[in-house]
């Protein structure tokens, strides 16, 4: 469970002529992470592709051509049973049927596009109105023609002699061609755009009007082949999707040979198989007439580490992704996915702290084991979320006494507040702790939980280590006595106080009963705190972090750093709360308990929207805060990552055995 | 209330601190995406150095504490 799942390296030796049933038999049992043969000697070097290789990945192009061009994305609803053996004839016709209805889409398209340009140079000089033959085939005079922000006369030219024709928005001026320059000066100070003038002698507007009519009936075309394609979608989505997959798994078996070592007779291949399935993947090959040898690997540091398998029992299996998605961990070290699986719900249940929402939470676990597949990244981040929300129901009833934001009773001393009782639900269970007027309280817990979370942080840390490198591991303990200095410093500061938090009095008195209460009065009065002498030296347990590097002591001040950052729990906790009081208050006093009909019912709707937003505002900060405190304050405790996911041949997607 | 320039001084360390670790956020979060564009395997590492700079405000968050309790201690 804390560690991965043991590997031992296989290699298959047998003769060249069983190659590709070998490769077959180990396709189908998906139990090989082949490790790639690189270089070449006198005797091996690395395979050929099978024969059919290259006329399965011609097919598999052709195949992915039509997919792109009939634009089949999701799998259809029923899938087609395919042949190999008829795959190639049905590829090449559907091929040739679909590349004549695409070039002519594309032909048509094209020519839109140029109609469409046609038509935009166009429309200027029709509104113009004057035949095209009339800008050009002058000696003296000089045309230009161009968009303008307001209407010019001959006024605004000055003393440039010129003619003017305009329509909305477009001026076409004639002048002498000596007087060009000036004019273009002159127009350019009203904002003035030259457009070029179009070939031909006709009247602009007769020649836009044939465009527009060409463009209209090349509309109707596109349209036309563009359904057919449709019908030819329909047709074949189910046929391009089984195909796209078969002809994926034959190329995949065709181009393997280019993994392993081959010799002019015989062929070797390499791989990690996971120790106690070596006899299921030995036995079926050994019965084929393969050498089969295994070797376990232990002690030899040189070679590159095992690909890494996770095992973990059914319920923390979903949490696996959350460690992937930070990075694989290396076969070294310990698997930190039970470490998450019970840090990171437990977190978001605190964080969210209602029976409310952690009920929907629940609610979005439950359909998604009843619905979803659990491979789909949707079920395991319903099943995550729901782990938490089974936290939130807990904590919410026993230690908050809340739901949906509003509390089960109002607080001592707070009697006008809100809650279920105005609404004739009395729930026997009593608040510890009101959110909104436990403050202290919230951040205490933090504190304690910061305590226990990155101290257990440090214990993985300390046992990887004690596998890598003693000193380093002495440095973790080291780093371990430190956290807890400042846990029982903070703990007694807090406890001391003039009104001390009870919380953390009790911790003081009970649980850490033990502990010496030496002062070291002139220290304290050095800094001002008063600080337990035992709780000072253990805080210098960080200077055994020299054996791990010069500068570690300084990292007391980030430890100290880290253990505030959990006051996030404290803080997202009552905010959240805070939002759905808010909105609960003015929707319920405002609308609800109004006693008008017509207010109640605009109210209720208000209300659903309000705890839909908190709701999902609830999820994602929560969520992601959550994560980030084992992903940031406790894996750098102990956690290295950078291991290979073990990736089976013949396995498609995420892994599986 | 007892100290107001004490007040003050707890409101500009928290004001100053969150001010710095946004700045600090914004150029590690920009270049972190940017990374994560081309490889997204370093999601893990990106989100550490993104949080780093948060150490800042909770120092900020620390010394405002301290300056209130100073305040409204006894």
């Amino acid at each position: 469970m804390l560690s991965p799942e043991r590997m031992a390296r296989a290699l298959i030796v047998g003769p060249r002529e069983k190659l590709e049933s070998v490769i077959g038999t180990l396709h189908d049992m998906k139990l090989i992470h082949l490790v790639d043969h690189e270089g070449e000697d006198d005797t091996f070097g690395i395979g050929k592709p099978l024969p059919p290789a290259a006329e399965l990945s011609d097919s598999l192009l052709k195949l992915r051509s039509i997919a792109n061009i009939l634009a089949v994305k999701a799998p259809p609803k029923e899938i087609e049973a395919v042949r190999l053996d008829q795959l190639r004839e049905r590829i090449l016709s559907l091929e040739l049927g679909i590349t004549d209805e695409d070039a002519a889409r594309k032909k048509a398209e094209s020519l839109l596009g140029d109609l469409d340009r046609r038509i935009e140079e166009l429309e200027p000089f029709a509104a113009l109105g004057l035949p095209l033959s009339a800008y050009r085939g002058y000696e003296t005079v000089a045309v230009v023609v161009g968009r303008v922000a307001r209407e010019i006369s001959e006024v605004d030219l000055g003393d440039v002699p010129a003619e003017i024709f305009q329509a909305s928005g477009i001026v076409a001026v004639f002048t002498t061609k000596d007087s060009l320059d000036r004019l273009l000066h002159v127009l350019g100070q009203f904002g003035f755009a030259q457009i070029d003038i179009p070939a031909g002698e006709a009247d602009p507007k007769e020649l836009l009007d044939a465009a527009l009519a060409d463009r209209e009936k090349w509309r109707t075309r596109l349209e036309e082949f563009r359904g057919r394609l449709e019908t030819l979608r329909e047709k074949y989505a189910a046929f391009v999707v089984a195909a796209e997959e078969l002809l994926e798994v034959e190329v995949d078996k065709a181009e393997a040979p280019l993994r392993f070592a081959v010799s002019d007779h015989t062929f070797v291949i390499d791989g990690w198989v996971p120790e106690k399935r070596f006899h299921a993947i030995a036995f079926p090959l050994e019965a084929e007439g393969m050498y089969v040898e295994s070797e376990h690997s232990q002690a030899e540091h040189e070679e590159p580490d095992p690909p890494v398998l996770l095992r973990n029992p059914k319920p923390v299996k979903p949490f696996e992704f959350l460690i992937h998605l930070y990075s694989t961990p290396s076969y070294r070290e310990l698997d930190p996915t039970l470490f998450l699986f019970i840090a990171a719900p437990f977190f978001f249940g605190f964080m969210v702290g209602d029976v409310g929402y952690g009920a929907l939470f629940m609610a979005l676990g439950a359909f998604a084991i009843a619905k979803l597949k659990p491979t789909s990244i949707w079920f395991r981040l319903f099943f995550v979320t729901a782990v938490g929300g089974l936290w939130s129901v807990l904590l919410g009833l026993l230690v908050f006494g809340e739901a949906f934001g509003l509390p089960f009773h109002p607080a001592p001393g707070h009697l006008e507040e809100l809650s279920w009782e105005r609404f004739g639900i009395f729930v026997p269970m009593q608040a510890v702790i009101h959110k909104a007027f436990g403050i202290g309280d919230m951040i205490y817990l933090s504190i304690l939980f910061a305590a226990f979370h990155l101290g257990f942080g440090y214990v993985f840390g300390f046992v990887n280590e004690m596998r890598h490198n003693k000193k380093y591991a002495l440095a973790k303990l080291g780093w371990l006595a430190c956290l807890f200095g400042l846990f029982t410093l903070l703990t007694f500061s807090l406890a001391i106080r003039p009104s001390p938090n009870r919380i953390a009095l009790w911790v003081w008195d009970t649980p850490l009963g033990w502990f010496p209460r030496a002062i070291q009065s002139e220290l304290s009065a050095f800094v001002g705190l008063k600080i337990p002498l035992a709780s000072l030296i253990l805080i210098f347990g960080a200077f055994l972090g020299l054996t791990e590097s010069i500068i570690a002591p300084i990292e007391i001040a980030s430890l100290l750093a880290n253990v505030m950052s959990y006051a996030r729990l404290a803080g997202i906790g009552i905010g959240k709360a805070a939002i759905a009081a808010a909105f609960n208050a003015a929707i319920l006093e405002g609308f609800v308990l109004s006693g008008q009909i017509v207010l109640i019912i605009v109210g209720i709707v208000f209300l659903v929207l309000a705890q839909v937003l908190v709701f999902f505002l609830g999820w994602i900060s929560a969520g992601i805060q959550a994560l980030r405190l084992n992903y940031v304050e406790a894996f750098l405790k102990f956690y290295k990552g950078n291991g290979t996911p073990f990736r089976p041949f013949g396995a498609r997607g995420t892994q599986e055995v | 209330m007892a100290d107001p320039l004490a007040a003050m001084a707890a409101a500009l360390s928290i004001a100053g601190t969150g001010i710095a670790t946004a700045w600090a956020q914004k150029v590690v979060g920009g270049a972190t995406v940017g990374a994560m564009a081309e490889k997204p395997e370093l999601f893990g590492r990106g989100l550490v150095l993104m949080a780093l700079p948060e150490t800042i405000v909770v120092f900020g968050l620390v010394l405002g504490l301290q300056l209130l309790s100073k305040v409204a201690g006894p």
